[in-house]
This record gives C-alpha cells, structure tokens and sequence, in this order.
C-alpha cells in the first residue's frame, strides 16, 4: 500500500511539473527549458512573501501563486515576446539564458543554503495514516489533490473557456487564429502565466514538504520525461506518463536498485520514443513540428 | 603621434598589472557554490573570504596582502577541473583549495599534481591520500574524515544502544558516502552490530519517501547517514513521516546547529569535529562579529570550517615567508601545527607523513527538551 502511495505522490510531484511543459508548447510549440527554474523561483517566492505576511501564511501563500502568475506573463512580456517569428530553436535558447538568469538571482538573494518555507510561514507537517497503514504527509497529500484540481480546472478552461478556446485555436493554427482577431500575444502570455503556476505550485508544496534548495530545476527536468512519454501536446498524456515514470522508478527503487532512479525518467522515454516516437497520446503531427 | 602614445602606455600598463598582482599571495579556490551540495560549501567559502579580508585589514601575512581568487564549479568534475587548471596556469597561484563534492577531487587533484602546486580541501571531506603516509602535494583542515568518523559513530551507538542495534545505512550516490557506509557496514560487522539495509540516494531526488520504505522495511532501530546534509536530512525527515521512530546519527555538518533546533527530534544524533556556536567561546563570538560586519548571508553557526581553512592558509603562508612559491609553501605546510582556538577539540598539526592531524576530537550533540545537549564530550582518535 505505502508504494502505492509513494508512486501516486511522485507522479503527482511529475505531473504538476509536466503540464507546464505541455501548456507552452501546445500553445507556442516553445521547449521551456527554464521551467524547473520557474518552478524553484516560485517556491523562493514564498521566503519572501512569507517575512512580508508574518503570520499569515495562507496570504503569504497566495501572493506568491499571484507573483509566479504575474512572472510567467512577465516573462513573456519581456523576453519570449522578442522571439515571436523568430525560429523555434532561438526561443528554446532563449529559456535556457532564462534559467541560468533565474539560478543566478536566486543565490544572490537567497544563497545556497536549505531553506524551510514550512518553518518561515510557521506551518507544520504531519504525517497521515491512510487506509492499509500507508502514510502520506500533509503537504505531500496537499500536493496530489492540486495536481488532480489543476488537471480538471486546465481541463474545464480548455474545453469551455473562451480564453481556453483561443489558447487551443492559437496552438493548431496561430496565422487563423490571427486572422480572425485572436490576440496572439495575450495567449501566449496567459499560456507562459499558466505555466509558471502550475511549476511554482509543484515547487511551493515540495519546498513545504521537504525543504528547498538550488538544486530543484533538476527535478523539472525529471519531469519532462513524463510530458514526452505522454505526449508533449496532451495533458492527459502528461498525467498518464508521470505516473507510468513514477510507477517505474517507485517499483525499481524498492525491488530492484535505489541507484536506478535517476536514469529510470529517461529508460521509459527510450522505451516509449522507440515504439511511438510522439508519445502515448501525442498526435502524429506534432512531432513533424518538433 | 598619439596612436604611438596610446599604444607605448598600454604596454606599460600591460607589463605593470602582473606585476602588481604578484605583490599578494595568490591562492586559487574551486567550490560547489552552487549545485545540490552547495549549502555545505557556500558558507565555507564565504567565511574563507570574510577570514582572509580580516588578515588582509590587519596588514596581511609578511607584509603582503593575500588574494583569494575564487571559482564556482557547481559540484561538477568538469567545471573543477577547468577552474584548476585556469587557476593554475593563468592565474599562478601558490595554494590550491578545494571546496566541493569528492567526485571533484579526482580532476583537481591531478591538475595540482602536474603543476606541483599544494591542494588544501578545506571543507570538503578528507581524501584519504592527506592520511599517513600522505601523498607531498595534499593537506585537509576539514572537519570529516572517511573511516574515523564511522569508527566514532559506531562506538558511540554500540556504547549508548541497549539491546541488539539492527543499523540502517543512508548514503547519497557519491563515490565517498558510499564508500564510507560500505566501510561503515563492514565495521559494523565486526563490532556485533547487524547491517540490515544501505540506501543509495542521488543528489537530486523529487522525493525520498520511496527510498526511506526501503530502509524502514528492512527493519532497523538505528540509522546511520555519512552523506552532505540535505541527504542526511530529508532521509530522517521521510523516515519520521512514514513513523519510523528509532534513533538516527548523522555527520554534525555546518547546517547541524539550526536543523537541530528546527528539528526538535530527541532521537536525532549528531556526530561532531567542530564545537557548536551554543558554547558561546570567544572564538565564537569573535566569528559572529565578523560575519555580522561582513553582511553574509549565511550565519555564523555555518562557518567554522571556512574560518578553519583561513586559519590553515594564514599560518602557511606566514611559514612560506615572502617570496613564496609552491614549493616552500609546501614545506611550510609539512611542519604545521594551527591553533583552532577551540573550535575543535585540540589543534590541527601537519607533519611530512601527515597532512590530516595527529589526532581527531569528536563530540555528540542532540536535542534535548528545550535545547541542544551535549551527549558525549571529546573523545581523541589517534591518526597513525
């Protein structure tokens, strides 16, 4: 039972962080490499908003899902902008400057020590007994079921918003959507806001759960395995192959070798690109995009 | 005219600089600044910076400033090696300090070893080759060292354990934690204690609750962890979330004074070279000032092993006199003995055979109720 729960809790960890992949590049066919930065500066955002509402945690927590909302269009504002028409390979560059900037600011204000957004908003962390006798943290738990909200209110916004509806016209045919007076550029900086949420959300609940330090943009990168395995332009592919790597790392810790954990992400990716190149629920189209 | 002007001074110019920048010691640091380990090293270095810049103000060593240039490599072999060698040959520094992960080592050491120029791990676990008989070229002040620091732990455990210890290893995928816990698991053999599980965890981990079920399933009630802190730490925490509640000992690295007051777990163990800050010595004080002057950004509890280092650095050179060159620093350096001004247990002495000390004080602390308690005084190791 307590495997269970340790694959249901890193594939969330994967999928939260892999529908931020998802969310850029169905839009804009952009390769965020700077999304585990994002992630990361969202959980450093927390410090600070932390000393700034002290004693109120569950402000300080919200204005630091606001602040990684407003830098995700910010970014956009200020730098992907630049790189509309330009080819693809240069705005992928681009997010890599962008996330060696994102590292370098956060030692700067920051340093390299492990900090504690728990003990900053002055929250704790039990530990639950779930059915079986598995147990689950309390951030841990928090955690999965924002992964599960996240999923379904993208999958609403999508299906249903009108901003959603543009997101998806923009990403099967940005020069239409245009043509019929779809704002590219405010999708597009929607889609980057979006994203940056959902990987700050993953970086503030594991950051709550277990620390923080600068070495989580490495966990980003675990996680885009999940999103190809999946399909880079399907969430419920995201979703579905964050718990197929998860599931396999899980499993192969406990019975086979802890030591194998790292490189399980990117054995699955092998596996999964040598039987269906664009993932499990890719389309076929995209990866000629690629 | 002026272009002839123009040029003729900047050729001044150019032969005047090296020259200038050879009236200081230079020595040459690579650091996990950043990288997953990097709260471990940053601190260190920073307080090397802060202690250096405080001989600096005072007038120097033999008259002569010291420069410390510094280069981040980010725990990667590569970037260390590239930092060494650039140090080295373009820089021409006398001393080599090596502030980062062992799987740095390697690389550096072979740079320093092509160039004869000594390598001080300050900070950095002790390699082996600064043991007797040590290799010419090697020195450590850190506080760690492979093998003396397990035999410590598992005295301490197989003394304070009432009844049979079933021990549980964690070590982060490193070549030296993990050699330390196959050391550690093999020792422990030998002292009647049973070995019943060893975890091997990468330094990046989303999550280490899957790997501490592991651990927790083979059923210990003692838990060892020789690894950098953060690995040493999130096991315990997983451990404690899944409700294993036996004991666990870990290294006392620089984080260990904060993260046992944060912790508040009556069965978390430290095992400790450097006194702790709540013992209020003047040397501690006198630490607390500096980095208050410097506004680091680190506290002051995190840089002993940096000042350590300082201390080690300043007295070389002060024995290397001026002019110094690798060569004479390195005779200096194997005849060495540095006061720690209780910072440690007793003082670090350097001989031609030994470059690590002639003998090794460790202390065990934990929380106890409201406060850190001290749970075994020094006890000395012999280095032989």
């Amino acid at each position: 039972m307590q495997l269970a729960v340790n694959i249901l809790v890193l594939g969330s960890i994967y999928a939260l962080i892999a529908c931020g992949y998802v969310l850029i590049y169905r839009v804009s066919r952009v390769l965020n490499l700077a999304h585990g930065e994002l992630m990361m500066l969202g959980a450093y955002l927390v410090l600070a908003t932390a000393s700034l509402f002290n004693g109120h945690p569950r402000m300080a927590l919200a204005a630091a899902v606001l602040l990684s909302l407003l830098t995700g269009g910010l970014v956009y504002i200020f730098l992907m902008r630049k790189m509309t028409g330009e080819m693809v390979l240069a705005a992928i560059l681009t997010t890599v400057a962008l996330g060696i900037l994102v590292r370098g600011i956060v030692i700067l204000i920051w340093s390299a020590q492990q900090q504690y957004p728990a003990q900053a908003l002055g929250v704790s962390n039990p530990s639950l007994v779930l059915f079986g006798g598995a147990r689950i943290s309390l951030w841990s738990a928090v955690l999965v079921a924002t992964t599960f909200v996240v999923y379904g209110a993208l999958f609403v916004f999508l299906r249903f918003g009108r901003w959603g509806m543009r997101m998806r016209a923009a990403g099967q045919n940005p020069l239409l959507a245009a043509q019929r007076g779809i704002n590219l550029h405010g999708v597009y900086a929607l889609a980057w806001s979006l994203s940056t949420l959902t990987g700050a959300l993953a970086g503030i609940l594991m950051a709550l759960d277990s620390g923080l330090t600068g070495s989580m943009p490495v966990i980003g990168l675990k996680a885009f395995p999940a999103a190809l395995v999946g399909g880079l332009d399907s969430f419920a592919g995201a979703l579905i192959g964050a718990l197929i790597v998860a599931g396999a790392e899980v499993l192969l810790i406990y019975y086979v070798d802890p030591l194998l954990s790292d490189v399980v992400p990117f054995l699955v990716l092998i596996a999964i690109l040598i039987v269906r190149p664009w993932g499990l629920f890719g389309t076929r189209e995209e990866l000629d995009r690629v | 005219m002026i272009n002839r002007f123009l040029l003729g001074g900047l050729t001044v110019c150019a032969i005047a600089l090296p020259a200038a920048a050879q009236d200081a010691y230079l020595v040459g640091v690579t650091a996990a600044l950043t990288g997953p380990p990097a709260s471990t090293y940053a601190p260190a270095v920073d307080a090397l910076r802060i202690y250096i810049d405080r001989v600096n103000a005072a007038g120097g060593v033999n008259g002569k400033q010291i420069k410390l240039m510094i280069e981040d490599d980010g725990a990667q072999p590569s970037k260390a090696a590239a930092n060494t060698k650039k140090l080295i040959t373009q820089d021409n520094v006398v001393l080599m300090v090596n502030a980062s992960l062992s799987s740095t080592y390697a690389p550096v050491i072979a740079e320093s070893k092509s160039a004869n120029v000594p390598l001080l791990f300050a900070s950095g676990v002790c390699p082996q080759s600064v043991y007797p008989p040590a290799d010419p070229l090697q020195f450590c002040t850190t506080g760690y060292a492979s093998q003396f620091d397990s035999r410590a732990t598992l005295d301490f455990v197989k003394a304070t354990a009432k009844g049979p210890i079933k021990m549980g290893f964690s070590a982060m995928a490193i070549p030296l934690s993990r050699g330390e816990m196959d050391y550690a698991m093999e020792l422990s053999k030998k002292m009647d204690i049973d070995p019943v599980g060893q975890e091997i965890i990468p330094p990046s981990t989303a999550d280490y609750t899957p790997f501490a079920t592991k651990l927790k399933d083979a059923g210990p009630n003692w838990v060892y962890s020789w690894a950098p802190w953060v690995t040493q730490v999130r096991t315990l925490e997983a451990l404690r979330k899944l409700g294993w509640q036996d004991d666990y000992i870990a290294w006392g690295h620089l984080e260990a004074e904060a993260e046992l007051a944060r912790l508040k777990d009556g069965k978390f163990y430290v095992v400790n070279s450097n006194a702790l800050f709540q013992e209020k010595q003047p040397i501690h004080q006198e630490i607390e000032a500096a980095a208050s002057k410097a506004s680091s950004k680190f506290p002051a509890q995190t840089m002993t092993e940096g000042w350590i280092g300082g201390m080690a650095i300043e007295a070389a050179l002060k024995g290397a006199g001026w002019p110094a060159d690798p060569a004479k620093l390195r005779a200096a350096m194997e005849n060495l003995k540095i006061d720690t001004k209780g910072l440690r247990g007793g003082p670090i002495e350097w001989t031609k055979n030994n470059h690590f000390r002639t003998r090794l004080y460790y202390r065990i602390y934990k929380w106890d109720g409201d406060k850190i308690a001290r749970v075994q005084d020094w006890k000395t190791y012999e280095v032989k």
